[in-house]
């Protein structure tokens, strides 16, 4: 498995610490989720994902948290490369796709699948939770209605206990969903919700766009191949505005995340790393000019607009020159 | 007929009146002796109330020789009818012997004396006797009778006039006065004008109409009626206002609001025989002095002017109202820096007046003083809290200090900051180009840059136009200042936000090339002309109802075309005649050549009326110009008008284009095609230039469609898209078919035309931002990629690479290179900009980078 790559990292001891770990590396298998801080780098880190939607009630919902999986599914399959026995799907109709789905999303499907991934994921590794579906309730007995009983947000604190020394990201993504932010809240986790507060009860769009924005480049704001958890949420967040604008109705939700500091560092996507030496020290070069970028962005203050465009600019075509010359050796750049 | 019976037949009489019977009570007292009768005959019989009936029914004189014959009981109610009549003096006499003589009603006499201070000027007296009043009724209010309440209520009116708090008390007063005798209506009548006053205008009407529902001819409450639908902008307020006048002849302020409706209009010689009714009946009338002061200002009569001011001054040695009432009648006639000048006059002669401080404030604003403005609103704001107008306008003016404020040259504009990029993209370079077309046409320049201010919502539009929500307006000129809503204010393709922009600036030459003198039609008029002149398709066209209105005759003529604004008889007529004024002036620019339009406007900035314009630019009578118009109509328009009938009430219409497509939707409704094609063809026949949006072109598009026949579907979308400026639908239905077929030619027009309409669509401005490229017309696709990004993309960087593409494929590779350093500095691992951006530095040109 691959170690991460530290694209976007702003500290050079955190990145020589990743070539290093590149050197030392089997290669093979691309950066997929990236933790971007030193503990997380020290040994090879996987990823969980937990998708969970709920019960439609009818057809135009059932549909698009139908959609909505198979695209999370797709994405989290085809993009990240998530293994199978890390990727659980429970859906209100598992029988409408038994190749993506892995059961009904009842109570005891979903505490199981927590287990499942409790027993899996290793100290740093990343726990994604997708939770969809029509919302209720309020506080710890906020719910996401579900085939039979419902759980609370008071049982899925639970469930993320077993996951203390993982960074776990919770999305849900229901109507009336706001509550599980503070009661899901802990040391390394990212909680999202569609609405502010468990009284936001109108059907929620986040979903479509948190979704879009992880599957598509669209949300990819520095374009680094990656999508952040923060990039992802921020694009959901400005697309829903503008659908409301756009059909000129009162904004019913207003997407909440609770730590947009670890959000910005977990990220999801990336490309493979070639294990040409030739290619692995273009890479490094690379990474050498864009963190030098960074550093004269931060003197930026202190220089002439001409001295620093002059030094901007020979940083910027020397990264690009070694862009295509690790094109030209057959990598891929990071 | 004996002395019993008469006396009992006259009570019989003045009881209908005051129970509401007005026609019987009106018919009886035209009976001349019957005023004798009650002089002579039934002093002992004839109470207040009777009295007071006389009084509403217009008989002031047999009320004031009634009264006078009631001897010291009476005393209170002589001083009412007195105050009726004018003669103020006598009736402060009659008030002060009623309250040394401790009459019946002396509390009302009170009340009576501190209103007659205060319309001398002597506040000092009339807040001393109401706060001596109110301080007794606030100790004893049970005791007090409910027309001393009604007393008590008018003292809180008259506190108000400096702590608008009081106006709680005073309604109490008047309400329980209400509920203590339900049939004493000047208690409900005052508190519906109070509420009124305070800008409840749905409370206003509930009282007034619970009088009307009894006494349906109520000259006050009918007058009350009509000045909440003035208030509420209902064409029925001039007809509710006559109605009042019908019921009583003598109600002086029933007479000044007539004559400011009449002045509204224009029509000065209507509002002149108003005025003078007022003064006849109250010479005391200070609002009826103004009126009469504002109509001689327009006309340029100054002896009248001086000898109205002269009266006013006698009547309050600083007659505040006086000029109040003339800045008013300014402002309405879109003389907006005199309006200033005047009600700076007031607001020197009484600094705590709201109304003053209110015409000023809002009128600075709608000169673009923005600061003073504010200012003189906030005064008046502290006075009167109550005044939505001025917190409407006050909360908004917080609000744009978020604006962006584009300052370029001859141009201001103040807009949200969400669309700042985008107004400048598109609407600073089309209003320069007006300003030149317009500056050209009208040989005439602002001295000072104009004021653009764009509006997202809508209510914020209309708080900046009027104070209020609700206008049911697009755009707004008070000169060189312009207020308009955004794209975003309205639905998608409910309006072109460019051609009014461009109306709205063609005001601002008609206005000022005229000193604001321009009547409305004529200013409207070419508006709407500008607009057709502007760009194919903007501005308004012939509708079917349009043309069943001139059929009908339901449409003004020429001589009388303002009335159409002013006077609306019907919903429809404003719309029409706007059309209707662009269709006059563009026949007598075709009649009497290019010149004479700015030449007409030059002729009302030196004072001439309509008339007299007509006859010393056009050398025509107004007749001459109404017959010239019938026959340009015949000419322009004579085969549709031989399709289309009127029916029976406005918006019916009939006739055998109406019928031809009525059969072609039936035909359509019950699937035969074929049918329907050949009625809608039968229709187009009937009137080819007919353009409409829902016409026989759109649906024979559509069958074409269905057909497979794109040929003529995109040419009957042509007939639609170059004539509808808000054709949203057809526009897009054309442009994909364009597209579909690789004209990008044609396709970056049509596309153009729907962004004056839906300019919010990011896909949009890429699509015209690729045909533009594919054609070669690199600025086009610049100014679109620009648009992409002012618009917020969903890909902030990918629209940035875009521009930074299209840039440098219009040769700006300097431009291009700024935007791919400025993208590469934030994502400098963003590989497609290192290409270009090497491209760039080697001299490749970008060609193969998509």
């Amino acid at each position: 498995m691959a170690p991460v790559a530290g694209v976007g990292m702003s500290c050079l001891t955190v990145r020589s610490r990743v070539r290093r770990g590149l050197r030392s590396a089997a290669f093979g298998i691309g950066m997929l989720v990236s933790v971007h801080n030193a503990a997380a780098v020290a040994h090879a880190q996987q990823q969980h994902v937990l998708i969970i939607t709920g019960l439609g009630g009818e057809a135009t919902y059932r549909d698009a948290f139908f959609g909505v999986a198979v695209l999370l599914h797709d994405v989290a399959k085809g993009k990240w490369n998530v293994a199978d026995s890390s990727l659980i799907v429970l859906t209100e109709d598992a029988a409408r796709d038994p190749k993506r789905f892995d059961g009904r999303a009842t109570k005891e499907a979903v505490a199981e699948a927590f287990l499942k991934l409790a027993r899996r994921a290793k100290p740093g590794d990343v726990v994604f939770v997708f939770l969809h579906g029509h919302g209720s309730g309020q506080g710890p007995e906020s719910r996401v209605n579900l085939p039979g009983a419902d759980p609370s947000a008071a049982d899925y604190a639970t469930w993320l206990s077993g996951f203390a020394q993982q960074t776990v990201v919770f999305v849900n993504a229901a109507s009336a969903s706001g509550d599980f932010a503070r009661v899901l809240a802990g040391p390394r986790r990212v909680v999202l919700t569609a609405t502010k507060s468990s009284v936001e009860r109108n059907d929620t769009r986040f979903a479509t766009y948190f979704v879009r924005g992880l599957s598509s480049g669209e949300a990819d704001t520095n374009k680094d191949s990656k999508v952040s958890v923060l990039e992802a949420f921020s694009y959901a967040q400005r697309e829903v505005v503008r659908e409301y604008e756009t059909d000129n109705r009162m904004l019913t939700e207003h997407a909440i995340l609770s730590d947009s500091s670890l959000a910005a560092t977990v990220a999801f996507g990336g490309r493979a790393v070639s294990s040409d030496p030739k290619v692995a020290a273009l890479v490094a070069e690379r990474q050498g000019l864009e963190s030098q970028v960074a550093a004269l962005r931060a003197r930026k203050d202190s220089m002439t607009a001409s001295a620093y465009e002059a030094e901007l600019e020979r940083l910027l075509i020397a990264i690009a020159e070694r862009t295509q010359a690790i094109r030209a050796a057959g990598g891929t750049p990071p | 007929m004996s002395t019993r019976t008469l006396c009992s037949a006259v009570r019989h009489i003045v009881t209908s009146g005051s129970t509401g019977r007005w026609s019987t009570f009106r018919r009886a007292l035209s009976i001349p002796a019957c005023a004798m009768l009650l002089g002579a005959w039934c002093v002992d019989d004839v109470d207040r109330s009777s009295i007071l009936a006389m009084a509403e029914a217009g008989q002031l004189e047999d009320a004031e020789r009634a009264a006078r014959a009631g001897g010291s009981p009476l005393v209170t109610t002589l001083g009412d009818v007195l105050v009726l009549r004018g003669r103020l003096r006598a009736a402060d006499s009659a008030y002060e012997a009623a309250i040394s003589g401790n009459a019946p009603l002396r509390r009302v006499a009170d009340v009576g004396r501190a209103e007659l201070s205060a319309r001398r000027g002597d506040m000092a007296d009339a807040f001393a006797r109401a706060q001596r009043l109110v301080g007794a009724y606030e100790r004893s209010s049970g005791d007090w009778t409910p027309e001393e309440r009604v007393a008590a209520g008018r003292a809180y009116v008259l506190l108000g006039l400096r702590d608008a708090r009081t106006a709680r008390q005073a309604l109490a007063a008047f309400d329980a006065a209400w509920a203590a005798d339900r049939t004493l209506f000047d208690s409900q009548v005052r508190a519906g004008e109070l509420l009124l006053e305070k800008y409840n205008a749905p409370d206003a009407k509930t009282s007034f109409e619970q009088i009307l529902t009894v006494s349906e001819a109520h000259p006050r409450a009918l007058l009350g009626l009509a000045r909440v639908q003035e208030f509420e902008g209902s064409p029925e307020a001039m007809a509710t206002v006559r109605k009042s006048l019908a019921a009583n002849p003598a109600l002086t302020p029933a007479h000044t609001m007539l004559a400011r409706l009449q002045l509204e209009a224009e029509a000065y010689d209507s509002a002149d025989v108003a005025v003078n009714r007022a003064l006849a009946v109250d010479s005391s009338s200070m609002e009826a002095w103004a009126l009469r002061a504002a109509s001689a200002w327009f006309v340029g009569d100054s002896a009248k002017f001086e000898s109205s001011r002269a009266a006013a001054t006698a009547l309050h040695p600083r007659p505040a109202t006086f000029y109040a009432t003339l800045a008013e009648s300014a402002v309405r006639h879109r003389r907006y820096a005199e309006g200033v000048r005047w009600a700076e006059q007031a607001v020197v002669l009484d600094s705590g007046s709201v109304r003053a401080l209110g015409v000023l404030g809002t009128n600075q604003l709608r000169t673009g003083a923005m600061e003073q403005g504010r200012a003189t609103l906030e005064r008046a704001f502290a006075i009167d809290p109550f005044n939505l107008w001025h917190k409407n306008t006050l909360d908004l003016l917080d609000q744009m200090k978020g604006f962006t404020v584009i300052e370029r040259g001859r141009f201001v504009l103040v807009v949200s900051p969400e669309d700042a990029a985008l107004m400048e993209l598109y609407l600073l370079p089309m209003l320069e180009e007006a300003y030149d077309t317009l500056a050209s046409r009208y040989a005439w320049r602002p001295d000072r840059p104009v004021r653009f201010e764009i509006f997202r919502r809508h209510a914020d539009f209309s708080v900046r136009s009027v104070g209020l929500t609700g206008l049911g307006a697009l755009g707004v000129s008070f000169g060189d200042v312009l207020a308009m809503d955004a794209p975003s204010a309205r639905e998608p393709g409910s309006f072109n936000w460019g051609s009014t922009a461009w109306h709205e600036l063609a005001h601002t030459f008609t206005l000022g090339s005229s000193d604001n003198r321009v009547p409305r039609w004529f200013s409207e008029g070419l508006s709407v002309l500008e607009e057709r002149r502007a760009r194919d398709g903007w501005g308004a066209q012939a509708s079917v109802e349009f043309l069943a209105a001139y059929k009908a005759k339901m449409l003004r003529p020429v001589s009388s075309l303002n009335d159409g604004f002013v006077r609306p008889r019907y919903p429809a007529e404003v719309q029409f005649s706007y059309y209707l004024a662009s269709l006059v002036s563009e026949m007598i620019e075709q009649d009497f050549g290019a010149a004479s339009l700015p030449a007409m406007l030059r002729a009302y900035r030196d004072g001439f009326e309509s008339p007299a314009v007509f006859a010393r630019v056009l050398k025509v009578s107004g007749d001459s110009l109404d017959a010239r118009f019938s026959a340009y109509m015949q000419k322009r328009f004579g085969t549709a008008l031989a399709a289309i009938e009127a029916g029976e009430a406005p918006g019916d219409v009939r006739g055998p284009f109406v019928a031809a497509m009525r059969e072609g939707a039936a035909q359509l409704e019950a699937g035969r095609k074929r049918e329907a094609q050949l009625a809608f063809e039968k229709a187009q026949a009937l009137w080819p230039e007919h353009r409409s949006a829902s016409g026989p072109a759109w649906y024979l598009a559509r069958l074409a469609l269905e057909r497979a026949d794109t040929t003529t579907a995109l040419t009957q979308l042509a007939l639609i898209t170059r004539a509808q400026e808000t054709a949203l639908a057809a526009n897009t239905l054309e442009a994909s078919l364009l597209d579909a077929r690789g004209n990008d030619t044609a396709l970056v027009k049509a596309l153009e035309r729907i962004i004056w309409m839906a300019p919010y669509d990011a896909d949009l401005h890429a699509k015209l931002a690729d045909a533009a490229t594919r054609i070669g017309a690199h600025a086009v696709a610049v100014r679109e990629r620009r648009a992409v990004l002012a618009i917020g993309p969903s890909d902030p960087l990918e629209a940035r690479y875009e521009l930074a593409l299209a840039l440098s494929k219009s040769g700006d590779a300097a431009a291009a290179r700024r935007e791919v350093l400025g993208m590469l500095e934030t994502a400098p691992g963003f590989e497609k900009a290192q290409s270009l951006l090497l491209r760039l530095r080697s001299g490749t040109p970008p060609g193969g980078a998509r």
